[in-house]
């Protein structure tokens, strides 16, 4: 360029002066995701240890058959937490999955083929209804999908009148129950899930802009970013996500409960800040995801294993959160007096 | 004329007694010096004016006097008394009120409450007494020629005009002896309230420190001003023995000119114009009109508060203008968001004003920073591909001079002046023909400046248009080709290239129509 030798020393002095890394620092999300990995094994080792039962391959089998539905719930929670808001609709949702599934499909019904993705999009719609509430109503989005939750599930005890009935469509009960080379259809399943998660959440232009909306919303809107589409999208995604749960989970138990999504909104909010996510969003990884919800998975089967009781789960799962947030404390703060100018 | 009437101290001139003397204030917020050395010296009874540029300091002076912000050094006497306020409390009971620019009511309780707050008068038992309250407050108003206004009113119900009365009339109620007005009439229609009050005041004895950017306005009411540059005092003068032109030389002084960078070609005049924009008006603009043409670098001045904000706001697509068109390539559009106004005719790329909390996106790497409007480039199948987006980074990066090692460090690692580079590279990685650059050079070392200059030039070189607003005068005469000036939400007057200079830079934006120094001169 066209300038003069001496603004040119001028402003190599500045680098120098400024800044001689080569290369960025390993991120948070790397080593989260690392320990998060290495704390499983240790887990499913030690297991062993207490009983022999545990740590053996079958035992493995059963994590990751089990862990098929948070891994799948926590990927939808984390795309929401990921752009700053927060899905508490998931139960209602999965519910509403799993009843319409036996409900209105049931076994043997030749119409399987539309009426299953028909679900996933009723699913969906309640996470456009939502978002909608959260992006044009200002509301927040912990009492809106809260809202969202009690409206679905007072549908649904309407609907099913206190007693849901039917029974599990065909292609839910193979997803479940089936095997491929030996080893159970959910494995492979949750295997390609977690790659096109990763490839949507690391690697694909969505995922780029919802990293961007999650960090700084106004910064993305003047980058360039849709944002309105992009906040949309993370509350549809999640709620096909726990109908796609719902419908699985009457396939590897054969029913639907008014209750079944009850247990799952706690781990898929823990499974996304063990994996190192930031619950305010713009930061973590959909892999330090897939590791906590398996982490919660092992911790899940010791726990019953060792005959102890569920509520110690919730305990352990409410105190991550808990103890998350106290690391988060001033990023919070920060988060908080930013909102308030 | 003004070679040292400061730091002489003693008695100022006829006898009359100084009400406050204020030496040697500095105050930094690490490593931005907002106050230099700045002295005040105000007499009994007078109206004394504070004057200088955006950043000069006087907001700074203004806190440190109402007892906001506390001076790193320097010394303050009030009446004699050594004077050293902790809260704007502490110096209320010195009988020091201020009006704040940024009106500092509270807009959920009622003008009775403000006006009296924090002591609102007690009933039985020690509970607040409503009744009492109004019946104060509105005494209080009577008292200040406001008697239309409800004192029960909640002040977010009021208009801009009577909020800013009432943040005055407190402050006239508290001040026994020094009264500080910070831009009193930026939303006053008319002064003829605010001048009558500020005479009761004098002759009551009240010492009045005014604060405003329109200098006509400066004249008819004070008598002496001090001048501020630089976060210094420059010059403490009697405003009827200094002309306009001796006042905005003190206030921008006299540097020695910067180089222009050349330019290689001229402005096409024939063409279309990338932007037009014809009676554009709503949130403070009234009737904006101008038109960049390809290879044009227009600069935007003004001081604070003009509706800049406002004008490239409405140009990105994140206002909407009440009134008006704006036109791309000729034909008319409206824009409803950045994303929108980049993608429509040859395209409008935005840099926001404030780079930490519109500009960067702190977790992501610079290079992403960079290609964020252009993703559809960078990736196929909605799938980006890395080298892709190392490429186009890598190419915008150059333009602004930016190392390429730099590309994959997440951008909130980096020196402001780097976070700058990116913001604008990703303007020019665009490929939008028209940049609204909003103060493309705040805060960012002299290197780094040039660095965008060139930038800036090479883009409009190549036919690219460039709309700029800038804080920074210097970088105003050394950039734009043509020059508006903004006031009171209006385009107040337009320079050619030969015609910038800073002294009449400062005279339109302080309001001045034809001030002598504004004339053409040959040369």
């Amino acid at each position: 360029m066209n300038l003069t030798g001496k603004t040119t020393t001028d402003r190599d002095r500045f680098a120098q002066a400024g800044d001689a890394r080569g290369s960025a620092r390993i991120s948070r999300e790397t080593i989260s995701t690392v320990s998060v990995a290495v704390l499983c094994v240790v887990l499913l080792m030690s297991a062993r240890l207490i009983n022999p039962a545990l740590g053996s391959w079958s035992q493995v089998e059963t994590v990751l058959v089990l862990g098929f539905f948070l891994v799948i719930l926590s990927f939808g929670q984390g795309v929401v937490i990921l752009t700053g808001g927060l899905d508490l609709s998931l139960p209602a949702t999965i519910t509403m999955g799993g009843i319409l599934a036996t409900s209105w499909i049931g076994a043997g019904n030749p119409a399987e083929w539309y009426l299953l993705p028909a679900v996933l999009i009723l699913c969906g719609l309640v996470g456009l209804a939502s978002a909608i509430g959260i992006i044009w109503l200002r509301v927040p989005p912990f009492i809106m999908t809260m809202a969202m939750s009690i409206i679905v599930a007072s549908a649904l005890l309407g609907y099913t009148k206190g007693t849901p009935r039917g029974s599990a469509p065909d292609a839910a009960v193979a997803l479940m129950k089936g095997e491929m080379l030996g080893v159970p259809a959910p494995i492979w399943a949750l295997i390609g899930f977690a790659l096109a998660g990763w490839l949507f959440q690391s690697r694909s232009v969505y995922g780029r802009y919802l990293y961007a909306i999650g960090t700084n919303m106004d910064a993305a809107r003047n980058a360039g970013v849709p944002v309105t589409a992009m906040r949309i999208l993370p509350y549809v995604l999640s709620a096909m996500c726990a109908g796609l749960v719902g419908i699985s989970l009457v396939g590897y138990s054969s029913g639907a409960t008014l209750r079944m999504g009850d247990d799952y909104l706690l781990p898929s909010i823990a499974a996304v800040v063990i994996g190192g996510s930031s619950i305010l969003g713009g930061r973590g990884s959909f892999v330090g995801t897939v590791g906590g919800a398996l982490l919660l998975t092992i911790l899940g089967t010791i726990i019953s294993a060792l005959g102890m009781d569920f509520g110690l789960r919730t305990i352990i799962e409410g105190s991550i959160i808990l103890i998350a947030l106290l690391l988060l404390r001033e990023e919070l703060f920060q988060k908080l007096r930013a909102m308030g100018r | 004329m003004f070679d040292d009437p400061l730091g002489a101290g003693g008695e100022p001139p006829g006898g009359r007694q100084f009400l406050l003397q204020a030496k040697r204030l500095r105050k930094t917020y690490g490593a931005t010096v907002a106050l230099e050395n700045a002295d005040i010296n105000l007499s009994s009874g007078s109206v004394h004016a504070l004057l200088g540029e955006n950043g000069a300091g006087k907001s700074t002076l203004v806190r440190i006097l109402a007892g906001a912000v506390t001076p790193d050094s320097g010394e303050m006497l009030l009446d004699g008394r050594p004077y050293a306020p902790r809260s704007l409390m502490d110096a209320r009971s010195r009988q020091v009120a201020t009006a704040f620019q940024e009106l500092s009511l509270v807009p959920n309780l009622t003008v009775a409450q403000n006006l009296l707050l924090p002591r609102l008068p007690k009933g039985r038992g020690g509970i607040v007494s409503a009744r009492e309250t109004l019946q104060r407050g509105e005494e209080i108003l009577a008292r200040h020629g406001l008697q239309r206004i409800d004192p029960a009113a909640e002040i977010s119900n009021l208009p801009l005009a009577d909020r800013q009365r009432i943040e005055i009339t407190r402050a006239l109620e508290n001040a026994g002896q020094l009264l500080i007005l910070d831009e009193p009439t930026a939303s006053l229609a008319e002064t003829d309230w605010l001048f009558e009050r500020i005479d009761l005041e004098i002759r009551k004895g009240v010492s009045v420190l005014y604060i405003s950017h329109r200098l006509a306005e400066v004249r008819e009411i004070c008598s002496e001003a001090t001048v501020l540059r630089n976060g210094s005092s420059i010059a403490s003068v009697d405003l009827s023995d200094a002309s306009d032109s001796d006042i905005f030389e003190m206030m921008v002084g006299r540097k020695a000119g910067h180089a222009r960078l050349s330019r290689r070609t001229a402005p096409d005049q024939g063409g279309n114009a990338r932007l037009t924009v014809q009676g554009l008006g709503g949130h403070g603009l009234h009737d904006i009109g101008f038109s960049l043409q390809p290879g044009e670098v227009l600069g935007l001045a003004a001081l604070e508060g003009q509706g800049q904000q406002a004008l490239f706001h409405m140009l990105a697509g994140l206002l909407h203008p009440v009134e008006g068109r704006i036109e791309i390539d000729g034909k008319p559009v409206k824009l409803s968001s950045p994303r929108n106004a980049l993608r429509t005719g040859s395209g409008i790329a935005f840099l926001p004003e404030e780079r930490k909390t519109e500009g960067i996106l702190s977790g992501l790497s610079a290079a992403t920073n960079i290609v964020l409007p252009v993703m559809s480039k960078v990736s196929s199948a909605s799938l980006i591909s890395g080298r892709r987006e190392k490429a186009v980074a890598q190419a915008a990066a150059d333009k602004v001079e930016m190392a390429p090692r730099y590309l994959n460090f997440s951008i909130g690692e980096l020196s402001g002046g780097n976070q700058q580079k990116a913001l604008i590279a990703r303007t020019l990685a665009t490929g939008a023909k028209t940049l609204l650059l909003f103060d493309p050079s705040r805060g960012v070392d002299v290197g780094t400046k040039q660095s965008i200059y060139t930038a800036i030039r090479a883009f409009a070189d190549e036919g690219g248009a460039v709309l700029f607003y800038s804080s920074e005068l210097p970088e105003l005469v050394q950039l734009a080709d043509r020059c508006l000036v903004l006031y009171s939400g209006r385009v107040f007057s337009t320079f050619e290239r030969d015609d910038l200079s800073e002294q009449r830079l400062v005279a339109a934006m302080l309001g001045h129509a034809k001030p002598e120094i504004a004339e053409r001169s040959p040369a």
